[in-house]
């Protein structure tokens, strides 16, 4: 049974970027819930707000309007700083181009959320690192740098880094954007098995094939929502 | 354990080694010049001393007349007062090292020269003391003659004796001025050698040093209470110096070479911490989108900060690990240089805690500071758009002036003259205003102090040029005593070569201050100023003289500036004994040693020499065609004539003399400005270095649509040149006000007034073809390294 609390609560939010052309409305006043434990897809176009809105959610940039209310917190009335801590343990985000830090090996780039959220003691950080690497089926490749692994294994080494402090909620920005469709769908499954395991899963993406597979969808155009589909 | 940022860090700096061989580069050159010229300094001015201090120096020097001995000194060593008073015999006589080549020579004659008290002479190599009928030369006079340990040269003293003595060692004499700079050797006898020569015993020059050496006026006192005894003792004082407290004989040439490392030190150390600000806000830069992934992850603004210090201080500690042992070498070679230019030995080396400290400060809180301001701001973007490099939509901004200038329909003229990558050079210059300005800054600081140390230099050779050219003569020669004008242009004129002959007086005499003290010896040039040919230095205040004036006189600048003397004063100088009075109507361009000009008629009338010259000046009818032969032809008719003769000099001389006391000058200022030639070139390169790595990416994206990697590599090229180009322009222009500085700065310590400005087009052109050669270089070599990476490997470049 899942919990029936919302754990992403969005209210009107609003973001406006100041471009070349003027100003751009990336979300026109956004409403969205999300109950703990639910995997949503958000689906659209290119240019529909489906980045703004993960940054939104996650913290990574600030709203011009409206509430956000992630994990409990208030986002909108946190400064960079205070949302830079509270998304060590309360986030995990997934990037579609993976960015993992070139100069780290791949069991270091897992290892550096536990550095920063200085939790639990430094000797432990491998070890829980190598165990979350296993789950993404991916330790042989521990001491490697991320240039030697394939895209897919980037994703995964991604995913790990972002399960590294345990954060109750995973966002994903076009997770499958930069793989090829085999390994697309090795990535779903990884995913479904973090929702399984209690995790809320937020992921963005231009793919109808995968927001068919998501029991929650929501599709986002010209920063608003103009429809859900739900299969439960 | 260590932490992962640390790993992060660690791998960063280690991973890409260009990148960090460069920053460090960077940082270390600008290091290395301010080690290298704060460290030389400091050893300079102390061990200048030290060495100085260890010859036991007098403070006052009497010459005279008449020969003493012992029982003299002795007197004097009991006058209150004195310290130590010691004495020796000179004679300034000629030698032939080679046939036909005479030159003057001052030979010193000492009792025993392992007892010397005062002005100690040390060997050197060979001989120690002079074997009898046997000569040892001043270490730096033995490239002035040209001779070496071993050789034989003819001597020939004032009553016409000769004798062939072996060079058989060298001595160090640092109570002398260097031979190569005033180009006056020194040789060294003893006793028994003087008598083979059949002079007699005695001494003509006494030197003394006063108790409270520290006190100016004590010391003069003390000299005039030693001069007056010699004068009740029947002697004739013809000379008489006396050094400052702490004086060294080329103390107006080191204070002018310490003022100009000062001023050269300040300007690279301003030159260095441009160059680490400029590249580590390029480091910086090349980690925005890191610092993005960093902060999504989770760090905080203290860890982050935390991190990319400690990277800073570790290209710091990197540069200095690099820059200390650089600078302490080449800190060292520079003194040993200056120790040879300055005839001293280096007896201790050790590099001054300032100038390690200097580095230090530089190295790691320079960095440390420059780093914080872009790092702030950078911390103020949000992640995302750290993260974004590309896709920030408020990162360019169509507000700027420079940017609306070199956009769109502005640079309409570009379709018929430039291709598009030359217009993509141009616009990506300024695309980080802030970097191209650091950068800027230090190009246009190298190029202004290039240029301004060319200028200086065409400046003292401009001003020299003026000092010597008033000496429009070929061949002076001074007689032994006054004789007839009459007979002396009579004699000279029998010579075939000769044009026209001019006559001067040589006056020697001392200034007596309002407190009667007396000043050093003023060598004082009586001339005539009532013939057409007669010689007149340069004025830089009031006039020359006029054949009416009566005790009209003019001082040289550095006399002036020495006895704080000003136009129009009224002095009185000691002329044979008595005290006349002189009002100051000009002042001359002059170098080194106090001198003065008077009227020859009114000098006449007073002395009692009514038409009588002991020095004459000769223009020859073809003085291109001036051979030893010639001087030596002129010394003999006037010998043959009965003329006493006393020494022949040409011109040429003359004026290599003047230009080899700014010899160290100019030899410093090439150095200097080689050096920082140096840091304001490799600081460019590498930060064009640094501009090209970052633009990797971009450059794999242009390979991408059909660029060629010379194409790529003329963009590059291309921009490295106009940066070079417009910090030539503005560097041009810097200069003008940096040759002020120091033409005022060495003009005032030298000669006592600011040098002849001359501005070096050739300077000028010097460091445009220089700093073209440097930027195009500077962008060519990682161009080309970046272009040979396939255009995956360069598209997937972090």
């Amino acid at each position: 049974m899942k919990p029936n609390q919302a754990i992403i609560h969005l209210e009107k939010v609003v973001k406006v970027y100041q471009g070349l052309a003027g100003e751009v409305r990336a979300l026109k006043g956004v409403d969205l819930s999300v109950v703990a434990g639910e995997y949503v897809v958000i689906t659209g176009k290119s240019g529909s707000g489906k980045t703004t809105l993960i940054n939104m959610i996650s913290g990574l940039d600030q709203s011009t309007a409206g509430k956000i209310w992630v994990g409990g917190a208030k986002l909108e009335q946190m400064n960079q700083e205070e949302t830079c801590q509270w998304r060590l343990s309360h986030v995990g985000v997934v990037f579609q181009t993976f960015e993992l830090l070139p100069t780290l090996t791949v069991v270091q780039n897992v290892m550096l959320p536990m550095d920063f959220a200085d939790v639990a003691p430094i000797s432990e950080h491998r070890e829980r690192a190598m165990q979350l690497l296993e789950k993404m089926e991916i330790a042989d490749h521990a001491d490697k740098f991320p240039s030697a692994v394939s895209g897919g294994q980037q994703q995964r080494i991604a995913i790990a880094r972002a399960l590294a402090n345990d954060p109750p909620i995973i966002l994903a920005d076009e997770p499958t954007g930069s793989l090829d469709s085999v390994t697309t769908g090795v990535m779903l499954d990884i995913f479904e098995g973090l929702v399984e395991q209690g995790k809320t899963v937020v992921l963005v993406t231009h793919d109808n094939d995968i927001a068919s597979r998501a029991p929650r969808t929501l599709v986002l155009s010209d920063g608003e929502f103009i429809d859900e589909k739900s299969r439960l | 354990m260590m932490r992962t940022r640390w790993y992060k860090i660690r791998n960063d700096l280690l991973t890409d080694k260009t990148r960090t061989f460069l920053i460090i580069l960077s940082i270390a050159i600008g290091l290395i010049a301010v080690g290298t010229i704060v460290s030389a300094r400091a050893v300079l001015s102390t061990e200048i001393q030290r060495s100085y201090v260890a010859i036991s120096p007098s403070n006052g020097t009497i010459r005279t007349a008449e020969l003493f001995e012992n029982d003299f000194v002795n007197s004097v060593r009991r006058i209150d007062g004195v310290h130590e008073a010691d004495a020796r015999r000179l004679l300034t006589v000629r030698c032939q090292t080679q046939p036909g080549e005479w030159k003057t020579i001052n030979i010193y004659v000492v009792d025993d020269y392992e007892k010397i008290r005062l002005n100690k002479i040390f060997p050197n190599e060979g001989a120690f003391p002079p074997p009898e009928r046997e000569i040892l030369i001043e270490r730096a006079a033995m490239q002035v003659l040209n001779i070496a340990i071993g050789d034989t040269i003819k001597i020939e003293m004032p009553n016409g004796k000769t004798r062939k003595l072996t060079v058989s060692g060298t001595v160090h004499d640092m109570s002398q001025m260097p031979a190569q700079i005033d180009n006056t050797p020194y040789g060294y006898i003893s006793f028994e050698t003087l008598k083979w020569f059949g002079q007699s015993y005695g001494f003509n020059e006494l030197n003394i040093a006063t108790e409270n050496p520290e006190d100016a006026n004590f010391v003069q006192w003390v000299n005039s209470e030693v001069k007056n005894h010699a004068e009740r003792s029947g002697m004739t004082p013809s000379l008489a110096l006396i050094a400052e407290p702490g004086q060294l004989p080329l103390d107006d040439l080191l204070n002018a070479i310490l003022l100009l490392m000062g001023f050269l030190g300040f300007l690279s150390l301003m030159m260095s911490a441009v160059l680490i600000i400029n590249t580590v806000t390029a480091m910086l830069a090349q980690q925005r989108r890191q610092i993005g992934i960093l902060k999504a992850i989770g760090a905080t603004t203290r860890q982050l900060l935390e991190m990319y210090l400690v990277m800073v201080c570790c290209y710091g500690a990197a540069a200095l690990i690099i820059s200390i042992p650089v600078s302490i070498a080449a800190s060292r070679a520079l003194s040993q240089f200056l120790a040879k230019m300055f005839n001293f030995d280096l007896m201790h080396f050790s590099i001054p805690l300032t100038s390690i400290l200097i580095q230090v400060i530089t190295g790691l809180l320079v960095p440390v500071l420059a780093s914080l301001t872009p790092f702030l701001n950078m911390l103020k973007v949000s992640a995302v758009q750290a993260m974004n490099a590309f896709g920030n939509i408020k990162s360019v901004s169509s507000k700027s002036w420079i940017d609306r200038t070199i956009s769109g329909s502005k640079l309409w003229f570009a379709r018929f003259v430039l291709f598009r990558p030359q217009l993509l050079s141009i616009r990506n210059l300024f695309r980080s205003k802030q970097r191209l300005l650091f950068t800027l800054i230090t190009l246009v600081l190298g190029g202004g102090i290039f240029i301004s140390v060319f200028s200086t230099q065409s400046s003292i050779e401009r001003t020299l040029d003026d000092f010597v050219k008033w000496y429009n003569f070929d061949v002076m020669v001074n007689l032994q005593r006054p004789y007839r004008t009459q007979e002396i242009e009579h004699a000279g004129m029998q010579i075939q070569e000769v044009k026209h002959i001019e006559f001067w007086k040589m006056l020697p005499s001392r200034m007596v201050r309002s407190d009667k003290s007396e000043t050093t010896t003023i060598n004082m040039i009586v001339v005539r100023t009532n013939t057409p040919n007669a010689p007149s230095p340069t004025i830089t205040e009031g006039r020359w003289l006029l054949p009416d004036d009566e005790n009209a006189i003019i001082i040289s600048s550095t006399f002036a500036r020495d006895e704080n003397i000003h136009l129009g004063d009224w002095i009185t100088l000691k002329i044979d004994g008595d005290d006349q009075s002189f009002r100051v109507v000009g002042v001359s361009l002059g170098i080194a040693a106090p001198m003065a000009y008077t009227n020859f008629s009114y000098i006449s009338r007073i002395t009692d020499e009514v038409n009588q010259a002991d020095a004459v000046l000769i223009s020859l009818k073809n003085p291109a065609a001036l051979q030893k032969e010639t001087v030596n032809q002129i010394e003999r008719h006037f010998k043959d004539k009965g003329f006493q003769v006393y020494s022949v000099i040409t011109m040429q001389d003359e004026t290599a003399e003047a230009y080899n006391l700014f010899g160290v000058i100019t030899s410093l200022l090439l150095i200097m400005a080689v050096l920082l030639a140096l840091v304001g070139g490799l600081g460019l390169m590498g930060t064009m270095g640094i501009n090209v790595l970052e633009r990797t990416r971009e450059i794999g994206v242009m390979r991408a649509i059909g660029a060629s990697n010379r194409n790529v590599s003329n963009v590059f090229i291309m921009e490295g040149m106009v940066i070079g180009l417009i910090s030539w322009l503005f560097g041009a222009l810097l200069a003008i006000p940096l040759m002020f500085l120091l033409n005022s700065g060495i003009g005032l310590a030298l000669i006592g007034a600011p040098l002849n400005y001359a501005y070096s087009f050739q300077g000028v052109l010097g460091w445009l073809a220089l700093v073209l050669a440097l930027s195009a270089l500077a962008s060519f070599i990682p161009a080309r390294n970046a272009s040979k990476l396939t255009v995956r490997e360069v598209l997937s470049y972090e």
